[in-house]
């Protein structure tokens, strides 16, 4: 169905809303309760565009197009009514950006400044008052004065958690957003609904006052808080994390669950290293991994075990099945046993690791024992000495009901079972790094901030332990473990690995 | 919240209701009416109850129920009387009226009177200006209002409510 939009023509699917329409060509028509991924509400009026030969204006998000018609986005008379709309919307809002958290993405002073620019003229005095700081959730706090009542928040809970936790009570001025009687707003994505809200009604009680949002840099990345493995972006400024986003990606939804939002936490956990805590003492990170090359340079390799994991990045898996060759040794595992599956029907997986087809690709390639394989060789009491990250040496060595020393990748300072060495690890946010989700889609994590002084990624690592050793795998420099990566890995031989922005899926 | 459970005839009027309308959803308003015609308001505990029968969420309840003044969220009297106080009852009177049973029933608007009759509020415009002014006890409308026909309807509803007692 052809019609024009602004003089130009073009050609939509009949059902296509005029926004969308517009938005194809690149016309961003403002909008407040029109979310892509809810129910069209036509609540907030923003989206009013003139039809010519129509009397009356009409709304973008929920009128369809139909052929031959002609939209103005930009007349005189549609800016003229967008003014008056926004005039209303703002006579009860109080002046708040100051201290309000919303400032810098929020849609009222985006639209005013575009379309308002009035003088109130409503006296501040007369302005409905509200419930301010509302402790709502978990994770959000509630400032009723500043909403504008555009439902996307109610819609969310009805449509996306059908949690239900929120809705619009009383008419008029006298409206305002509310709990369910004794409900409570902490779904497991009430974090989304701070992104949602057009203004600084909803904001994040973790964020909330910690910076301010036009000092942010932001660094494409991927969330590693299960196997769906969300894409997000990371907001960080002077090398400190300050919050996790979603980051729009075709066929995704722009949604993040809590539990992964709030996984940038553990870069600045109080417990986790970075220096080595070795028997010899604290030592710094470079000295960790040459006390571990020494221990193990002492050993047999049948004495040694090497032990690959799911949470770590194909590039550290790739390099641990590396140093384990350059060993000689057998003992070592890059097997996992998952059943991976949105469990919610949104986003949350039973895997909760990002990385579990990674290794899986590793381990058809690379070979070892499966994980109860491996649990009797290290039951058997042959090995002395196991490299590995630290959550899973653990596990391992208790379903073995034995004690080995270790050397550890560890992002926790939780000791592990007979430890010798746990040695600081680079996390996703730190260094560049792939995985692949459970539905077998390449993962790609840019680095976003620096790793604490001298702490490497596991790759990096073990290709120093290996040089160390006197058995070097080669690996000094990503595009290595890269190259290596393809020549090694049938599946992902022509994958775009170092490209952002090509999507990827295994055969 | 509590557990809200439907009276037996209001879960036989549930099906023709909705079968009137294209959408279960319409059904909505009708059948709100009919749990206040019950119980003289609707309850929370309805609300919650009421939107999984029909299969809309909570908050689409709650905001209806908001919404419009004809719901009570209180209980609240036996009658329920409504004073217009729109243009043409105004004109005709009705501040005179409703000063009057603010008086006689000792109670200001939206109270409710110690035995449990009556209870007393204002309304916009009843659509019967004609006859003006007017005023609605429960689904009832008297027109045409004195001060001295109001007296006798009082008397005569608080004999009604003992003789049902
Ligand atoms: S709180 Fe925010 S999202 Fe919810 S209705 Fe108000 S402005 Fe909209
Ligand atoms: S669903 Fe999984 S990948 Fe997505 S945000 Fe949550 S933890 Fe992260
Ligand atoms: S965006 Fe169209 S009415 Fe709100
Ligand atoms: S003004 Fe009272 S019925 Fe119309």
């Amino acid at each position: 169905m052809k019609l024009k939009i602004d003089g130009k023509e073009t050609e939509v699917k009949p059902g296509t809303s005029i926004l969308g329409a517009a938005q194809a060509m690149g016309v961003l028509i403002p909008r407040y309760c029109y979310h892509p991924s809810l129910s069209v509400s036509g609540n907030c009026r923003m989206c009013l565009v003139e039809i010519e030969g129509a009397p009356k204006l009409v709304t973008a998000c929920s009128t369809p197009c139909a052929e031959g018609m002609s939209v103005l986005t930009a007349s005189e008379k549609a800016r003229a009514a967008r003014r008056d709309v926004l005039e209303f919307l703002l006579i009860n809002h109080p002046l708040d950006c100051p201290i309000c958290d919303q400032a810098g993405e929020c849609g009222l002073q985006d639209y005013y400044m575009e379309h308002g620019l009035h003088k109130s003229r409503f006296p501040q005095t007369d302005k409905v008052r509200r419930h301010k700081r509302r402790d709502i959730g978990k994770h959000l706090v509630l400032d009723n004065e500043r909403c504008i009542l555009c439902t996307r928040c109610v819609r969310f809970c009805e449509e996306i958690t059908k949690t239900d936790e929120l809705c619009v009570r009383e008419r008029g001025d006298h409206s305002y957003i509310d709990l369910k009687p004794g409900a409570r707003l902490d779904n497991d994505y009430s974090l989304n609904i701070a992104d949602l809200c057009p203004v600084g009604a909803f904001t994040s009680a973790d964020f909330r006052f910690r910076q301010r949002v036009w000092f942010l840099q932001r660094t494409p990345s991927v969330c590693a808080g299960c196997a769906t493995g969300c894409p997000l972006e990371v907001h960080h400024k002077d090398n400190v994390v300050y919050r996790l986003m979603p980051r729009p990606v075709e066929g995704f939804p722009p949604w993040l669950c809590d539990e992964g939002r709030m996984t940038y936490k553990s870069l600045r956990a109080p417990g986790r290293p970075a220096a080595a805590f070795c028997e010899e003492g604290n030592l710094k990170p470079a000295a960790g991994l040459r006390f571990a090359a020494s221990r193990l340079g002492k050993l047999k390799p049948e004495q040694v075990a090497i032990f690959g994991s799911p949470f770590m990045s194909l590039e550290d898996n790739l390099a641990l099945a590396e140093l384990a060759a350059a060993l000689g040794t057998k003992n070592f595992c890059l097997h996992f046993n998952t059943e991976p599956g949105i469990k919610d029907g949104i986003l949350m997986n039973t895997d909760h690791s990002p990385n579990s087809r990674g290794l899986a690709l590793i381990h058809a390639v690379y070979g070892g024992y499966t994980r109860e394989q491996f649990s009797e060789r290290l039951a058997s009491g042959e090995v002395k000495f196991i490299l590995g990250r630290n959550e899973e040496v653990k596990a391992a060595l208790n379903a073995a009901r034995t004690d080995i020393p270790s050397s550890v990748f560890s992002f926790s300072d939780e000791p592990a079972p007979g430890r010798a060495c746990v040695l600081p690890a680079a996390g996703h946010f730190e260094s560049d790094c792939l995985f692949i989700n459970y539905a077998g889609r390449l993962r790609r994590a840019r680095a976003a901030v620096k790793a604490p002084e001298g702490v490497l990624p596991v790759w990096q690592a073990a290709d120093r332990i290996a040089s160390m050793l006197g058995a070097p795998i080669r690996l000094e420099t990503r595009a290595a473990v890269l190259e290596r990566i393809k020549a090694k890995i049938p599946e992902l031989a022509d994958a775009p690995l170092a490209d952002d922005t090509a999507e990827f899926y295994l055969k | 919240m509590k557990k809200f459970k439907f009276s037996e005839e209001f879960n036989r009027k549930v099906a023709p209701t909705v079968a009137r309308y294209p959408r279960a959803e319409a059904a909505l308003i009708p059948l709100m009416q009919e749990v206040q015609r019950e119980l003289g308001h609707f309850p929370d505990e309805a609300a919650q109850a009421l939107a999984g029968l029909l299969g809309v969420s909570y908050a689409r309840v709650k905001g209806v129920l908001t919404f419009y003044t004809m719901f009570r969220r209180e209980p609240g009297g036996k009658y329920l009387l409504q004073v217009c106080r729109n243009l043409s009852c105004h004109l005709a009177g009705s501040v005179k009226l409703l000063e009057y049973l603010k008086g006689r029933l000792g109670i200001e608007e939206g109270g409710t009177t110690h035995d449990g009759v009556f209870t007393l509020i204002t309304a916009e415009c009843l659509g019967a200006c004609g006859t003006a002014p007017v005023m609605m006890v429960n689904d009832d409308y008297h027109e045409s209002l004195t001060v001295e026909k109001l007296d006798k309807l009082i008397s005569d509803l608080r004999a009604a409510a003992k003789a049902h007692k």
